[in-house]
Order: C-alpha cells, then sequence, then structure tokens
C-alpha cells in the first residue's frame, strides 16, 4: 500500500542512510497516553525506513531499562561537541545537563513517576527566556542579561522532565532568514556548511538537524519555524496564534509573533506542540480553547488503510508555484500533492489572489510594531548601556552600540510608517490588507481540508549570497507571511531533495490548515512521513552516528 | 518613581503605537505591565481620533536623520549613507499597498484567537525580584540610576 510517488526525485535514493539506532516501534498507536505506559520493541529496520519519534523512542529505552537518560544525554552532548565547531547552532551550551540526566536516573532506579519527557533534550531559541540561562536573542544589547523567570513554554516543558541543552541561534530579535544576522556567529546547514540554515530560528532547526537535541523551540513571526525547518530537513510547526503562550518570548511583532516546534518526525513536533499548548494568565492572547490530544491520531505504517486520507480535501495555492519559485522545487511539491493524492486525498487547485500583497503588508507591520517593541531597549532596566552625561545620549547611544544594522534600519522604517500622519497609508492599509487575506483563506478553507505549498521559493541558499539586498531578502518569505497574518497553524515537513551528489539539499513544503485545527495537520503529516519512500533525512554530517 | 515616569513620557512621544507594546507583558514587572496597558488604552483612543483628521495629502520620504532622532537611535554618517537607500527602497516597495482598492474594508488588527482573555485587574508581587534588580546596569539601593534629565531643551 506504499504509494509510488510520480516525482522521480522521490525514488532517487541520494541517501541510503541505514536506520537510526533508535528502533522503528511497530505499535497500534504512538499515543499521548501510551507515554504512560511501557512500550516492548522489536527491532526490523529496512534501509530506509520513515523517521520515528525520538521522544517516544528514549521514553521506552528509559522505562524499559534498556538505557539510561545519563548514557542518552551524553550520546547528545558527544555529538554536539563534535559538530558544534562546524555548525555554530548554539549560543549557550548548559553545564547542567548530566546532572538533570542523573536526577532522572535516580527517579526511574526509585520507580518514582516519570514527565512524559523525561530525558528529552530540548534546545531553546535564545528570544525564549530562560531563567537559568542567558537569554540575549542575538543581539548585543542584551548580551549577558539573564532573565528572571522561564517562558511558560520553556516551564511546561521544564515541568514534562525535558533538559534544556542550550540556547539556539538567531537572527538577532527573529529579524532575518539566514541566521546571519545575528550578532554573535553566523550558524551554518548541516547538509553543506556553506550554505545557510534559514532563519530566524536557523540555530534550532539546524541543531535538530544535527541530531545535536532531540526536539527544539523556535518562534515563528513571518516563517522563521518553517523556512529554516526546510533548509535543514526537519520537521516544523507554526501553532495558530493564541495556541501557545509567547509570556517570555522577546516580543518582535506582537500581532504576528509565535512560538514554534521543530522536530526530526511530526510525532516529535506534534507531542511538543501538545506539552506548550493551552491558555496562560501571563499572555493574554493565549486561548482559552480545549487542546485536544494532538499524538492521539498517529497511526502506525503497518496498520495504515490503503487509502488512509480518502476524501480529505487538498487545495494547492496556485500563486506558490509561479515564476520565482525553483522549478526543481515546483516538481518537489507536486510530487507531495501527487502523493497524497495516491493516499486518497481529493486534490485541486486553489487560488489565493491576495496573495502577493501578502509580503509588503507584513512587513509594514512587522517593522512598524518592533519599532514599538524595541523601545523597551533604553540601557536603563536591563542589557548594556553606555556612559552617557545625558539621558536621551544614554538611549540613543546605547541602542546604537546594542543594535545591528537590520534591527536599526527595521525600528527606522516602522517609526517612517508610524509618524504622524502616515498611520493610515502604512499601518493601517496592511492591516486591512490583512483583512483581505483572513478572509481568502476562510474562502478555501471553507472547501478545502488542508492547503499546500512550497515553504520557501528555493532550497538553502549560499551563506553571504542575499545578505546586502534586504528586498531579495525579504521576497523569500512569500511563502509563510501570508499564514502569520491570517494567524493560521502550518506544518512544514520535508519531502524531497534537489540537486544531487554532493550538493544535495533537503527540501521540505507547506501544508496550512484552519484556526485551531493543527490535529488534521499532524495527522495528514504524520501519514504524508510515514508513507515517503526512499528519502532519509539525516544529513551526511552525522550520519555515521546512526549506522545500525 | 520619576525615572520610570519619564521613561514612559518618552516612549509615548517617540513611538507610533504604543499599543504594540503591550499585546503582551515579555520582561518588564507585571505592575509596570498595568500601568502600560491602561496609559496605552487612553492613547490608542487619543490618538485614532487625532489621526482620522490629520492624515497628510502628500507622503514625503524618509529623513533619516529626523528618524533617528525620534526613535532615539544615534546613527553615525557612514550608518546614515548605507541605510538611507536601502530603507528608501523599502519604502518604495511599501507604497504599492497605496494602489489597492481598500476602501470599506475592515482593518484586522491580529487573528482573532477566540474569547475574551482580559485577567483581572489585581496587582501581583513578582516573586524574582532579586534577578530582576541584579539585570539592572547602574543600581543604587533602591534606585535605577540615569544621567540627567534635564537638558538643554
Amino acid at each position: 500500500m506504499l504509494s509510488s510517488v510520480h516525482n522521480p526525485r522521490f525514488l532517487l535514493l541520494h541517501y541510503r542512510w541505514p536506520n537510526l539506532h533508535f528502533p522503528p516501534k511497530p505499535h497500534r498507536q504512538t499515543t499521548a497516553k501510551a507515554l504512560h505506559t511501557t512500550q516492548t520493541l522489536t527491532l526490523s529496520s529496512t534501509a530506509t525506513s520513515p523517521p520515528q519519534s525520538q521522544i517516544l523512542t528514549i521514553r521506552e529505552s528509559l522505562l524499559s531499562r534498556r538505557t539510561t537518560a545519563v548514557e542518552l544525554a551524553a550520546g547528545y552532548l558527544n555529538r554536539l561537541r563534535r559538530t558544534e565547531p562546524h555548525l555554530k547552532s548554539f549560543l549557550y551550551v548548559s553545564d547542567t545537563v548530566l546532572k538533570e540526566a542523573e536526577e532522572i536516573d535516580r527517579r526511574i532506579q526509585r520507580n518514582e513517576e516519570l514527565g512524559p519527557l523525561a530525558g528529552v533534550l530540548v534546545a531553546v531559541k535564545d528570544n525564549i527566556c530562560t531563567a537559568d540561562m542567558p537569554s540575549t536573542a542575538g543581539s548585543r544589547i542584551l548580551d549577558g542579561y539573564r532573565p528572571p523567570f522561564d517562558a511558560t513554554a520553556v516551564r511546561k516543558l521544564k515541568e514534562c522532565g525535558a533538559i534544556v541543552v542550550g540556547k539556539t541561534n538567531l537572527d538577532e530579535f527573529g529579524m532575518g532568514s539566514t541566521t546571519e544576522g545575528s550578532a554573535y556567529q553566523v550558524t551554518a546547514n548541516p547538509w553543506d556548511l556553506s550554505r545557510v540554515p534559514g532563519g530566524s530560528s536557523g540555530g534550532s532547526a539546524a541543531a535538530v538537524s544535527a541530531r545535536q537535541c532531540v526536539v527544539s523551540l523556535g518562534s515563528d513571526t513571518g516563517g522563521s519555524v518553517r523556512q529554516p525547518a526546510s533548509f535543514c530537513g526537519v520537521v516544523g510547526l507554526k501553532p495558530t496564534y493564541g495556541r501557545v503562550s509567547r509570556y517570555g518570548l522577546v516580543a518582535y511583532a506582537s500581532s504576528l509573533d509565535v512560538i514554534g516546534c521543530v522536530g526530526s518526525s511530526v510525532a516529535d513536533a506534534g507531542i511538543i506542540l501538545h506539552m506548550i499548548s493551552g491558555h496562560d494568565r501571563f499572555d493574554a492572547t493565549s486561548s482559552k480553547l480545549h487542546v485536544p490530544d494532538f499524538t492521539s491520531q498517529f497511526i502506525s505504517r503497518d496498520l495504515l488503510e490503503s487509502k488512509p486520507l480518502k476524501g480529505l480535501r487538498v487545495g494547492v495555492i496556485r500563486e506558490t508555484l509561479d515564476d520565482g519559485v525553483d522549478p526543481e522545487v515546483i516538481s518537489l511539491v507536486r510530487g507531495a500533492a501527487s502523493h497524497l493524492e495516491e493516499l486518497g486525498c481529493i486534490v485541486t487547485e486553489v487560488s489565493l489572489p491576495s496573495f502577493s500583497l501578502g509580503l509588503p503588508a507584513y512587513f509594514i507591520l512587522a517593522s512598524s510594531e518592533s519599532s514599538s517593541n524595541l523601545s523597551r531597549y533604553d540601557g536603563v532596566r536591563y542589557g548594556n548601556q553606555v556612559v552617557a552625561d545625558e539621558i536621551n545620549s544614554l538611549y540613543g547611544d546605547s541602542r546604537a552600540k546594542g543594535f545591528g544594522s537590520e534591527v536599526k534600519m527595521r525600528i527606522l522604517m516602522g517609526t517612517y510608517a508610524l509618524s504622524a500622519g502616515y498611520y493610515d497609508a502604512y499601518y493601517k492599509r496592511a492591516q486591512q490588507v490583512r483583512t483581505l487575506i483572513q478572509e481568502s483563506f476562510k474562502e478555501v478553507l471553507d472547501k478545502n481540508d488542508i492547503l499546500i505549498s512550497p515553504a520557501a521559493p528555493s532550497a538553502a541558499y549560499k551563506i553571504g549570497e542575499k545578505k546586502n539586498d534586504p528586498l531579495a531578502m525579504y521576497a523569500g518569505d512569500i511563502m509563510t507571511v501570508n499564514v502569520n497574518l491570517a494567524g493560521l497553524p502550518a506544518l512544514v515537513l520535508p519531502c524531497g531533495f534537489v540537486g544531487g551528489g554532493s550538493t544535495c539539499l533537503p527540501v521540505g513544503f507547506q501544508m496550512i490548515g484552519a484556526a485551531f485545527d493543527e490535529e488534521k495537520l499532524l495527522k495528514v503529516g504524520h501519514i504524508f512521513e510515514q508513507t515517503l519512500q526512499g528519502c532519509s533525512f539525516v544529513p551526511p554530517l552525522v550520519a555515521d552516528d546512526f549506522a545500525c | 518613581m520619576g525615572c520610570c515616569k519619564l521613561l514612559l513620557l518618552h516612549t509615548t512621544i517617540k513611538m507610533g503605537s504604543r499599543a504594540l507594546l503591550l499585546l503582551r507583558p515579555i520582561t518588564s514587572t507585571k505592575d509596570l505591565y498595568f500601568k502600560n496597558r491602561f496609559l496605552s488604552e487612553a492613547l490608542i483612543v487619543e490618538k485614532r481620533r487625532v489621526r482620522s483628521y490629520s492624515v497628510r495629502s502628500t507622503i514625503h520620504p524618509p529623513d533619516l536623520p529626523r528618524l533617528a532622532k525620534t526613535a532615539r537611535i544615534s546613527l553615525t554618517p557612514d550608518e546614515v549613507e548605507e541605510f538611507a537607500p536601502k530603507i528608501q527602497q523599502v519604502v518604495d516597495w511599501f507604497g504599492q499597498l497605496q494602489a489597492v482598492d481598500l476602501q470599506s474594508i475592515q482593518p484586522a488588527i491580529r487573528a482573532d484567537t477566540k474569547g475574551e482573555n482580559l485577567r483581572d485587574d489585581m496587582p501581583e508581587t513578582f516573586d524574582n525580584r532579586d534577578a530582576m534588580i541584579a539585570a539592572v546596569p547602574s543600581y543604587e539601593e533602591p534606585f535605577i540610576k540615569v544621567p540627567k534629565v534635564l537638558n538643554k531643551e
């Protein structure tokens, strides 16, 4: 019943990496409920078996006492130490990981209850606050800053037993698409060290891709989780606006920002989302809507029917397969659509007429909101302060020294767009465009269960390639910004490779769902992933670790 | 406290829409958040009223030194030279929205998060006060120190 895919790229075994050392689970369901029961697994692997949940495998191996939390953590830390000089995905690595793992092992010894994420190494984007680690948001202005609290998402993960392994690199304050905009270092793509990992959550995506951690948190204002997920060959999940509390997320553009999840499988991204979702009294924009168990419908590949997605209506967004998009990417997305068709979906083309207006509207809103949000960095209450003899120089010079060029430019653009008398011409118009976009999405999502598009117009490009051309850089966000304007959930998952040989790069496609319907995206994504043949998304850099 | 008041005044003069900053509390104390929120709500109302009558008939290109002064960011002459064409290019590109017919379309502030989620307006004490104070660059119990605020202007 495993579908063959029309696109020949799917059938090319560019990399025939042996299976991860995590045993596949022949289980009926990999539900969150199953997290609480000991599972017995049998080892049976094929050359390119689909990605398995690292989280569930870790849990199983801890509960069966096949391995210890310390051994698991040491494995990731060793890989992190070996790969980090090349990748530079972390701005800070915790020195208490093994100590925390020891504590988990002690709990296991004493037969105490284990949190569902016990022993899972989570990396956190450095614009998400952690009380016991620095949180710089990639900016010099917050160099050395230690927040007095954990972000709600981080607190929830810790309460589930997760170990925070460190803080990942990003474009300063999330403003960028390559991670070159970090004030500290440039992160490399694990698939090709001369290329960018995408951004702004480039460190979070690279870290998961290179298996330096199990899963990671990122943030997505205009595609900052999804585009790097595509560039690095991992799964990136942008939840619905309001699904996850943003308390402790360094604000960039408040009407668009969400915290998102990165994992090496759809199941892992879904499990993490499940753990961090829900209303939080410290974030008035977090929704009180019920959080379903996103993971309850993950069905093992062996138990799938021949047409597991029969009748599901899928709309391919016409405007996203237009000029300016790499033909190889278009063919991969069309291949993904064919694959969904094989699985029983009814695939049609849909149109979002206001699609192209999303990009300028997004940048007006994002830069305007950032000019307001970043006014808090004045060098007075936290962050870096320069010596000055009067207050305005203190503000001006602290920012001059603390902010990078892109941040300064966006603040200035936002200040311009919000200048007295220009509000109606820029900010209000952009908000009106947002209404148009929300309406056009609603219209097509009334007739379709999910929409699909590329996650980015191309695969990862070279470091430095677009650095000095802001509009070229902004254009790369065309596939993702509309989703933020509409506040919808979207899942990016790898669907194949472009290029070949040593320049082979992963590409992800994007599935967009109705507001608060992450469940459907995860279900479809999981089935897609489990039935996609011939692709293994473990980069060559760390593939040796996963030999049988 | 004088310092705090000054900061608020400063930001209200400087920035366009205070409301944006306040969609969620981030690193400020909760107390400050409450003060800000209500101050900002008052400002939004006021601003909307003013704005609806003060739309400029012509749009002038960005004047970088003036913008930098408004945003309270010191720029070097090299930065002015580097940023000006880039900002002009992006602002020109923003301009494409002027051509779109948006009459009678309601602006959307953000996506609908389904339901009213505001909590009661009750002050709470932040429990890690010491860590917060430790982050202040210049502190002299019980004051946050800043240079003189009454300048020649």
